[in-house]
């Protein structure tokens, strides 16, 4: 439940004259639900990457409560990312050979925080997902499954933020419902600040506020429109 | 963590064993050609520690010292009988013995002496007595005959187109001690039968078209003279190694050539320490190579996982973790290439030392010596380094690209 405040941001890439990304500024309420759209090539991903530090902000300022992200070494943001954000892609990213309860709690383990308490979490949360046998392998599960695991993992260290990239994008109408569905739920319930992108109008309608993207600008946002 | 790296190392198999096996194989040369080495060094110079001096006709050191230490087939000059009498009661001298060689039976060098060299090499008869009369004879502890068995010699060897010798049947009546060395096999005859064979003997005719029939009942006479055929080599053992010194420059004449065999195969082993030095440098190269191959290997893998490796940042693993995997599983690889290349190689010299013990009954000691350690510790030194620079090469990447790549 971490507030966000952008201010100034610009995402530029070498050999590009425009910028990617230019967002003056956003704010977004602690516990907020954020959908974020636009045509591929919008810079949806581009602000992904810049709220969840996976890439350095160009200039400005990206605030989550009193961290400026874009003023953190990269090892620094990512261990930021580590305690503060959950993250859920588009591609899953799990593990092959590695069983569905070891990619929930791979992070953990890589970073030595696996205590007993959050082993016994993580079994909690792939029950709450709905994976039955947390002891399947990865490669073996269903694509809805497989996302489910990933929206478990992104849960586990209780992250104040949910960021999550086209979840329901390479799956099917039903299962991409059942997914939005739980991953709003799970949001709510844990008072994470949640920013989905998607182009899934289903999961667009749950959330209560939408900005739209073209060329690296906000071009439509529902908070104004209200107050229009 | 380590359950990361082996289900990853799972999913790679095939990559991860031709790695290993590289690495081996490259380890295994070096590793062979160090033992081998020190097996040859120590074999021949525990062979040549029973032959203190050796005194022949002028000619070559290293012929003289090869064909009495190692009874390597060679003809050499013959001295003449007179000086094996001078040394024999030359009063520095404990016991001067006389080497005949040029017969075998079955391979096996049929060499004349005495039973004092026989004393010498195996103080102890390990079955039977030393021989007593001419046709007797005395074996070494690999050759495959039983006490009372006939041994029919011939002139040179079978596969050089030798003759059988009919003047003469020889007894085993003893079989020595294991020496380690090249005598152990020998078949040790007196001799006066193999200058009687030859047609030597001062009493005979020289007539080489018909053979001489030696009288295998003769008793032995081990006494020499002015008159006494001539041999290739005379075993010296001085009774002081001051006498030793003394002897070895008295003899090194015109017509007389002495030498200490350990000497010469010094001399020999500072080649053969070239040859060695040559190839383990090889060796090293060849690891080079297969170092400079595997971080290519590396390199593309860690390439073509960038994704993967995205992925673990993005999802929290500290980069020191990330850092890790990838060097723990390069590490890994290189640490059972190297357990595997010694195991390989250690197997390797020691069928070549059987194989050679087998043909030249030198007993060559395969073993591992303090100074490998440092070898091993420099290559596994080298091993971290080389596999850290591709882990600390994933962390130039900003996770977001390597997620896209």
């Amino acid at each position: 439940m971490l507030a966000l405040d952008i201010t100034g941001l610009e995402m530029r890439f070498p050999g590009l004259d425009m910028p990617v990304l230019s967002i003056p500024r956003l704010q977004l309420a602690a516990g907020a639900q954020l959908a974020v759209t636009g045509a591929s090539g919008s810079g949806k991903s581009t602000l992904v990457n810049a709220i969840t530090g996976l890439e350095m902000a160009t200039q400005g300022v990206v605030r989550w409560e009193d961290t400026n992200l874009a003023a953190l070494s990269a090892g620094r943001r990512d261990a930021f990312r580590a305690a503060h954000i959950g993250l859920v892609m588009q591609d899953f990213h799990l593990f092959p050979g590695l069983s569905a309860f070891e990619n929930v709690v791979l992070p953990a383990r890589l970073s030595r925080r696996l205590t007993p308490a959050a082993r016994e979490r993580a079994r909690q949360l792939l029950e709450t997902v709905g994976i039955a046998r947390p002891n399947q392998p990865t490669e073996t599960l269903s694509r809805g499954e497989m996302q489910r695991v990933a929206v478990a993992r992104a849960l586990l260290s209780r992250p104040g933020v949910i960021v999550a990239d086209e979840p329901t994008a390479s799956l099917d109408r039903r299962t991409g419902a059942d997914l939005a569905d739980l991953i709003v739920r799970l949001a709510g319930e844990s008072g994470a600040t949640l920013v989905v992108v998607t182009h899934d109008p289903v999961l667009m309608d749950r959330l209560d506020r939408r900005i739209g993207l073209e060329g690296g600008r906000i071009v439509e946002d529902s908070t104004e429109a209200w107050a229009a | 963590m380590i359950g990361f790296i082996l289900a990853d190392l799972r999913r790679f198999k095939g990559g991860a064993l031709a790695v290993i096996v590289l690495i081996a194989l490259s380890v295994a040369l070096s590793v062979t050609v160090t033992l081998q080495e020190r097996a040859v060094r120590l074999g021949s110079a525990r062979a040549a520690e029973k032959f203190d001096l050796l005194v022949g006709a002028a000619g070559s050191e290293t012929q003289l010292a090869l064909s009495a230490v190692f009874l390597q087939p060679a003809p050499l000059p013959l001295l003449s009988g007179g000086v094996l009498a001078t040394l024999s009661n030359d009063p520095r001298v404990a016991f001067a013995a006389p080497v005949g060689f040029g017969d075998s039976a079955d391979g096996h060098p049929v060499v004349g002496t005495t039973t004092g060299l026989i004393a010498a090499l195996s103080p102890a008869l390990a079955e039977g007595t030393p021989f007593a009369r001419l046709g007797e004879a005395v074996i070494g502890s690999d050759v495959p005959r039983r006490i009372g068995a006939e041994i029919k010699p011939m002139h040179g060897a079978a596969d050089e187109g030798g003759h059988t010798h009919t003047g003469i049947v020889y007894r085993v009546t003893g079989r020595m001690a294991p020496t380690g060395t090249a005598w152990d096999r020998a078949i040790l005859v007196p001799i006066r039968a193999v200058w009687q064979l030859h047609g030597m003997a001062a009493t005979e005719d020289h007539d080489h078209d018909h053979e001489t029939h030696v009288d295998a009942d003769t008793a032995l006479d081990e006494h020499f003279d002015a008159e006494t055929p001539g041999v290739p080599a005379v075993l010296v053992k001085p009774k002081t190694i001051a006498d030793a010194y003394r002897l070895r420059q008295e003899y090194r004449g015109e017509k007389t050539l002495a030498v200490f065999p350990a000497e010469v195969l010094t001399r020999l082993y500072a080649t053969l320490g070239d040859a060695r030095g040559l190839l383990l440098a090889i060796a090293m190269g060849t690891q080079l190579i297969v170092i400079a191959a595997v971080l290519l290997v590396t390199i593309m893998h860690v390439g073509a996982r960038q994704r993967q490796i995205g992925a673990l940042r993005a999802f929290g693993a500290p980069r020191r973790a990330v850092v890790a995997i990838v060097w723990g599983e390069l590490f890994l690889l290189f640490l059972a290439g190297f357990v595997l290349g010694l195991a390989l190689g250690y197997a390797a010299a020691r069928l070549i030392s059987t194989a050679l013990t087998a043909t030249t009954a030198i007993r060559m000691p395969v073993e591992f010596a303090r100074e490998d350690l440092s070898l091993g510790l420099w290559f596994i030194g080298l091993a971290v380094l080389v596999s850290i620079l591709p882990a600390l090469s994933t962390l130039r990447l900003s996770p977001a690209r390597a997620l896209r790549s």
